[in-house]
């Protein structure tokens, strides 16, 4: 059953998300210590940058994984994350390529499928707390364009904060689903 | 349970960060080419206490790798600046306590600006010597006092040396003291004061092979804040035209660095500004005349609004190597010219002349004896041609003009500056951050602070035999004064600039 394949998307979603924050301790802790780095390891918002769209790519490809393992189970709505997937590189290069408002829109289409994906990951949640975790991450995730765009750069602080709450749900959903199936599925 | 474990301490560090537990990033700037600057918000972490960190990186081609350098770090105070820390070495750290840098907060602290209202900063100094070869690059580096009372940051700067863009000295031998520059100035001056602003650190400097001397030329007196100079000739061909130099400023007002040959170096004074000034008419004349509240002038010169009581430098950085069995080599020097304080301005702000012994001619001086450059960066030209007809040209942008008690003024530039928006690429590259999770990984958020600066002259009298050439220069990139200056001429533009696109005839008639 898709089921037990759908346990290396949360195994790798929390797996990515260590290596991320271990890297944001690493790098910010070596950054402040007056000790010699690479110029790669500071913690820069260049070297920030490139990390996240390392962690946005892996991302990327568990979402991919996602929608293909849901699909080959016969679960059309895999096609969700797929999409969104789909979206998200195109409105990337479209970033890349300097063209802002395609971008925006094909960014916003990838956000509302994003947010979609979250509901398909509540759908087949096997646990009410990860259903529970999944469906406030969803929700701040809803809230947080309509918060941004209306408030600006005034409420940055709180969607920061709103962000932080968001991941850290998302990925206890993830580690509790990752340990459910694991220990059912053997 | 193991990837329990893994997404708990993933959690853990991302609330630890997003509360200042571990080092987050709170601003982040470049500094031209030569560096860049990280503020980290923190509590201390252990055996690190919070303060300085020098790193130095070089450059050549695409490889950034650390390097060895001597570096040179003072602290600027109200009226001068203090020796705080020196080595040769991959990093240099100064801790917040360190005792010279605790002696220059305290005359800070004496002032009684509260400390959210500006900014000071560090003077940085890296040199690299490699071959018979040297590289120095000067830093500034903003700050504010109250972190150093709160303990609460870590400020990181990475100082780049990029040897392919860098010009680099010569190292001779030569003996200290014997090729320092003189820095003389023109001993007829009225509005400023001259001193040393080298000041005694409680601690004195320890004894390296690297043997820097400093060299400060300070100033008080009348930081100009907007300015119009005029040649001889406009005093000649265009008497009755009369003007009023009209600025404005809310905001963090930014007063940055500038180094001969280098450019912009940091800011090294920012201050929350808060005025408005004007309707005060200047007039060529053939004689003073002793009505009105008018200032009449029958000379070239200038006229400006300042700052009162405040302070700036010309730093005279040089540096030697010193070795018993190695000899003794001039590795190099800079010059660097920075506002130090500037009082705040409810009470000290006013309008003066200047015919040669100002402030305003001293920055021309300055740029004469290539301490400084002169102002180039030209944003816009108009000229008033009276033949029998009035015109106006309008060359590169606008011109208005307005009706008013006194009779038809022209005014330019006529739009105001001001900032701040969030375009559709940063709105949806933060959305992306924030739902991929790269916005946990610390970005700092974008600055909010805001600004509203307007500077503008109005121009009236023009009747027949008038000509005059107006020319609005942006001087920040020369002299690091966050204004506009107008140059008034009779002949042609400023600097006869050979390309500026103008509305010939068509532009409004207005006689």
């Amino acid at each position: 059953m898709a089921v037990r394949f759908l346990l290396w998307f949360y195994v790798g979603f929390v797996l990515v998300s260590f290596a991320s924050s271990l890297w944001l301790l690493l790098s910010s802790v070596l950054t402040v210590t007056p000790i010699s780095l690479p110029y790669w390891l500071l913690y820069t918002p260049g070297n920030i940058v490139a990390a996240g769209v390392v962690v946005a790519a892996l991302m990327l490809v568990l979402y991919a994984y996602l929608g293909v393992v849901l699909v080959l189970g016969k679960l059309s709505r895999g096609f969700v994350p797929i999409i969104m997937v789909i979206a998200f590189v195109i409105g990337f290069a479209l970033l890349l390529a300097r063209l802002a408002i395609p971008a925006l829109i094909m960014i916003i289409i990838a956000y509302v499928m994003l947010i979609g994906a979250y509901a398909v990951l509540i759908s087949v949640a096997t646990t009410r707390a990860s259903k529970a975790l999944w469906g406030v991450a969803t929700i701040i995730l809803t809230l947080i364009p309509p918060i941004l765009v209306g408030g600006g750069l005034a409420v940055i602080y709180y969607v920061k904060y709103m962000a932080i709450i968001e991941q850290a749900t998302a990925i206890m959903a993830s580690a509790v689903e990752a340990w459910k199936l694991g220990v059912g599925g053997g | 349970m193991i990837v329990l474990i893994l997404a708990i301490t993933s959690v853990i560090i991302i609330i630890a960060n997003s509360i200042y537990a571990i080092p987050s990033l709170v601003t982040y700037s470049s500094i031209g080419r030569f560096g860049e600057v990280g503020y980290y918000a923190s509590q201390p972490m252990p055996n690190v206490p919070p303060g300085l960190l020098v790193r130095v990186f070089l450059i050549n081609g695409s490889v950034v790798e650390p390097v060895r350098a001597f570096i040179d770090v003072y602290a600027n105070a109200p009226s001068g600046i203090v020796h705080v820390s020196m080595g040769y070495s991959l990093t240099l750290t100064v801790p917040f306590s360190n005792a010279n840098w605790q002696y220059v907060i305290g005359r800070w602290a004496s002032l009684g600006i509260p400390f959210s209202d500006y900014e000071t900063s560090m003077l940085i100094f890296i040199t690299y010597v490699r071959g018979n070869e040297s590289w120095i690059v000067p830093l500034v580096i903003p700050y504010n006092v109250g972190w150093v009372i709160k303990n609460s940051r870590y400020i990181v700067v990475d100082a780049l040396i990029n040897v392919n863009e860098l010009r680099p000295n010569e190292v001779v031998p030569a003996m200290p003291g014997i090729t320092s520059v003189n820095l003389q100035i023109p001993s007829n001056h009225s509005d400023y004061t001259t001193y040393n602003c080298n000041l005694n650190a409680p601690n004195h400097r320890q004894k390296t092979t690297f043997k820097p001397e400093i060299a400060c030329l300070g100033f008080n007196g009348s930081l100009p804040t907007a300015w119009v100079t005029w040649d001889k000739d406009v005093v000649q061909r265009d008497q009755g035209v009369e003007f009023q130099l009209i600025a404005g400023f809310v905001g963090m007002n930014r007063w940055n660095a500038m180094a001969a040959g280098y450019g912009d170096i940091g800011t090294s004074y920012s201050a929350e500004e808060n005025w408005a000034l004007g309707f005060y008419p200047v007039v060529f004349g053939s004689e003073v005349a002793q009505f009105g509240p008018a200032y009449w002038v029958t000379q070239p010169g200038s006229v400006y609004w300042y700052y009162g009581g405040a302070t700036w430098a010309i730093v005279n950085y040089t540096v030697w190597f010193v070795n018993s069995s190695m000899g003794t080599y001039h590795l190099g020097n800079a010059t660097v010219f920075e506002v130090l304080c500037v009082p705040p301005n409810d009470h000290y702000i006013g309008m003066v002349l200047d015919y040669g012994n100002g402030s305003v001619s001293l920055l021309y001086y300055l740029a004469s004896k290539h301490y400084l450059e002169y102002p180039s960066s030209i944003v816009n030209y108009a000229a008033f041609i009276y033949t029998g007809q009035e015109y106006l040209y309008q060359c590169n942008g606008l011109v208005i003009n307005a009706s008013t008690p006194w009779g038809t003024v022209y005014v330019m530039p006529p739009g105001v500056e001001t900032a701040y928006g969030l375009s559709p690429a940063q709105l949806g590259t933060t959305l992306t951050s924030l739902s991929l999770g790269s916005g946990g990984l610390g970005m700092p958020p974008p600055q909010t602070s805001t600004s509203v600066a307007s500077t503008y002259i109005e121009i009236g009298g023009i009747t027949d035999g008038v000509n005059l050439y107006v020319s609005v220069v942006d001087v920040s990139g020369v002299y690091g004064l966050p204004t506009y200056v107008f140059i008034l001429n009779a002949t042609n533009f400023y600097g006869n600039p050979t390309t500026y696109t103008c509305k010939y005839g068509k532009v409004t008639q207005i006689g």
